[in-house]
C-alpha cells in the first residue's frame, strides 16, 4: 500500500462527498431544525462506508463491478427494471448537478444561467475525453477540497459545542406541529437519499476496477471508505451547524444552493465567500461527472460492453457513445429551464426509491462465498448490512407519502 | 468451475458476461442452446448472445421494442470456444474472431482516434 495514493484516495473521498443535494439539504435543515439532524447525516454516512466497503470488496474479489453481477443475481427483467429506474434517478441527479453548478458559475461571473449550463457541460465532456480515470476522480476530488472553508467557518463562529454534539444522538425536536413533523420526517428520509445516493456505489466499484484492484487493496478500500466519508460528512455537517448558528435564529430559509456560500462570507469575508463558491464548484462539477459515469457504466455492465475511462475513449466506443449521450440528455433536461431546487427534489425522490433494488444485490454478492471466499461479509458486516437494507427500505416507502404530504418539505 | 462439472445451467450461467483472451467484455450470455430427445442426455451446446436472444425471456411487448431499439441479432458461442467459468465466462479466442465485436466495431466509426491523454 503506498501511503501517497492513500492519501490521495482518502482527499478525494472527502473532496467529493458533498453534492448539490447535501448542500441543499444540509443548509435547510440546520435553519429548520437546528442540529436535531446531525444524527441522520452520522446514521447515512455509515450506511454509505457499510455499502462503499462492500462494492469495492466484491470489485476487487470477483473483479466484478455491481452491475455485471446484479444482472446474474436479478436475472433479465428484473435486472432490465432495475436498471431503467437507476438511469432516470441518475440522469436527474446529473441534471440537478449540471443545473447546480451552472448557478454557482452564474454567481462567481454575472454569466447568463443557460450559458454556464453549455459551457460546463463542455467542460466536463472534454475533462473526461482527456483525461485518465484517476485523474479525472482526483482532479474534482481535490479541488472540492476548498469546501473545508466550512469546517473552517464554524470553528471561527464559536457555536455551541455541546449542542452540535448532541446532535449526534438521535432524536425528534419536543414541541413540533403535526405539519412539522412531517416536515422533520421528510427531510430525515431525504438526508438518507442524499448521502447514500446510488450513483456512488456504482461509481465507487467500478472506480476499483478501473485502477485494477484486488484483494492486495483490501486495505485501501476500508481506509478510503472509512476515513473519506466520515470526513467528508463533516463538512455536510459543517453545512448543517452553520446554518443552524447562522441562518435559524434570523430566519432566514437557503431556498438557493448558493445561500450556504454565505456561512463562509460571514466569518472570512469576500475570500471566504471565494472558497466556498470554489469548492461548491468543483464539488458539485464532481457529482456531475460521477453520476454521468455511474450511468454510463451501469448501462455497459448490464449489456456486457467493452467500458471504462482506463481506455482510450475509441477503445470503449458504446460506452463513450452512452456518457456523451447521457451529458447531452442531462443540459437538455437544465435548458428546459426547470428550477435546480425541484431537480435536487426529484434527484432524492427517485433516488431512495431505487436504493434498496441497488444494495440488495450488492449484498447479497458480498455474502456469497462461491463469489467471495474468505473476503465475503463477516458478521459486523452483514449486519449492518441488513439493517441499513431494513432502513433504506422503510424511507423508500415513505418517501412518497412524505413529498406529497409536505410538498416536498416546504411546509 | 471445471466445464464437466455438473451445472445448474440457468442460475450458473445465464447472464453471465463474456471475456475474451485480450480481457475484452464480448456481451452477456442472453441465452442457451441445449441438445437432446426424451431419453437421451441433455447437452450444451452453445450459448446465445445479442438481443435477439432475449426472446421468451421478455414479454412479447417489450421484445418488439428491443427490436426497434437494438435489433434481434444473436451471436452462438459453441462450448468449444469456452475455457472456464467463473463470475465470468472466459473465451479461448477473441470476441472480434468469435463475432462478438460487430456493434462495438461499428459504434467505433463514430468517435473521433485522439484527444485523449
Amino acid at each position: 500500500m503506498n501511503p501517497l495514493e492513500l492519501t490521495l484516495g482518502i482527499m478525494t473521498a472527502v473532496g467529493g462527498f458533498v453534492d448539490i443535494s447535501e448542500l441543499v439539504f444540509a443548509a435547510k435543515a440546520g435553519s429548520q431544525f437546528g442540529y436535531a439532524l446531525i444524527w441522520v447525516f452520522a446514521l447515512s454516512t455509515i450506511g454509505i462506508i457499510v455499502f462503499s466497503e462492500m462494492s469495492g470488496r466484491v470489485a476487487a474479489v470477483a473483479k466484478q463491478p455491481v452491475f455485471n453481477l446484479m444482472r446474474h443475481r436479478l436475472g433479465l427483467k428484473l435486472g432490465l427494471v432495475t436498471l431503467a429506474a437507476s438511469i432516470v434517478s441518475n440522469l436527474i441527479t446529473c441534471a440537478a448537478e449540471i443545473g447546480g453548478v451552472s448557478l454557482i458559475l452564474n454567481y462567481l461571473t454575472g454569466a447568463p444561467y443557460a450559458l454556464m449550463a453549455v459551457a460546463m457541460t463542455a467542460i466536463l465532456v472534454i475533462s473526461i475525453w482527456v483525461l485518465p480515470f484517476q485523474w479525472i476522480e482526483r482532479v474534482y476530488g481535490l479541488l472540492g477540497l476548498f469546501m473545508i472553508v466550512f469546517a473552517a467557518a464554524l470553528v471561527a463562529i464559536h457555536p455551541p459545542w455541546s449542542q452540535i454534539a448532541g446532535g449526534f444522538v438521535p432524536q425528534v425536536p419536543a414541541g413540533l406541529s403535526t405539519k412539522e413533523l412531517l416536515t422533520f420526517a421528510y427531510f430525515a428520509v431525504a438526508i438518507i437519499s442524499a448521502v447514500m445516493f446510488p450513483y456512488e456505489v456504482y461509481f465507487y466499484s467500478s472506480g476499483g476496477i478501473e485502477e485494477g484492484w484486488g484483494p492486495k487493496d483490501m486495505l485501501t478500500n476500508r481506509l478510503t471508505s472509512i476515513l473519506g466519508m466520515a470526513l467528508g460528512s463533516l463538512l455536510a455537517i459543517s453545512i448543517l451547524a452553520n446554518s443552524a448558528q447562522l441562518f435559524g435564529p434570523v430566519n432566514v430559509d437557503p431556498e438557493i444552493p448558493g445561500s450556504a456560500a454565505l456561512e463562509a462570507a460571514i466569518p472570512f469575508g469576500k475570500w471566504g465567500l471565494i472558497l466556498a463558491l470554489l469548492g461548491m464548484l468543483f464539488a458539485v462539477a464532481g457529482a456531475a461527472v460521477e453520476t454521468c459515469m455511474a450511468n454510463a457504466y451501469s448501462i455497459a455492465q448490464f449489456f456486457g460492453w467493452v467500458w471504462g475511462r482506463h481506455k482510450k475513449p475509441w477503445e470503449a466506443p458504446r460506452f463513450t457513445i452512452a456518457w456523451l449521450i447521457l451529458f447531452m440528455l442531462a443540459l437538455a433536461i437544465v435548458l428546459t429551464g426547470v428550477d435546480v431546487m425541484m431537480l435536487v427534489e426529484f434527484a432524492v425522490l427517485f433516488s431512495i426509491l431505487v436504493l434498496p433494488l441497488t444494495y440488495l444485490p450488492l449484498l447479497l454478492l458480498a455474502e456469497d462465498k462461491k463469489y467471495m471466499r474468505q473476503y465475503a461479509n463477516g458478521p459486523v458486516a452483514k449486519t449492518l448490512g441488513w439493517i441499513y437494507f431494513a432502513i433504506i427500505t422503510a424511507a423508500a416507502i415513505a418517501a412518497v407519502p412524505l413529498f406529497m404530504l409536505t410538498s416536498g418539505g416546504n411546509g | 468451475m471445471r466445464l464437466d462439472s455438473p451445472i445448474k445451467l440457468v442460475s450458473e450461467l445465464v447472464d453471465l458476461p463474456l471475456l475474451d483472451t485480450e480481457g475484452k467484455y464480448c456481451g452477456i450470455v442472453d441465452d442457451i442452446e441445449l441438445s437432446g430427445r426424451p431419453g437421451q442426455d441433455l447437452e450444451l451446446k452453445a450459448l446465445l448472445v445479442g438481443p435477439g436472444a432475449y426472446e421468451g425471456r421478455m414479454p412479447a411487448w417489450l421484445m418488439w421494442l428491443i427490436k426497434k431499439v437494438a435489433g434481434d441479432r444473436v451471436t452462438r458461442v459453441t462450448m468449444d470456444e469456452v475455457q472456464t467459468i467463473s463470475s465470468v465466462v472466459h473465451l479461448k479466442r477473441t470476441g472480434g474472431e468469435l463475432g462478438l465485436h460487430t456493434s462495438e466495431t461499428e459504434a467505433g466509426r463514430w468517435i473521433p482516434h485522439k484527444g485523449a491523454l
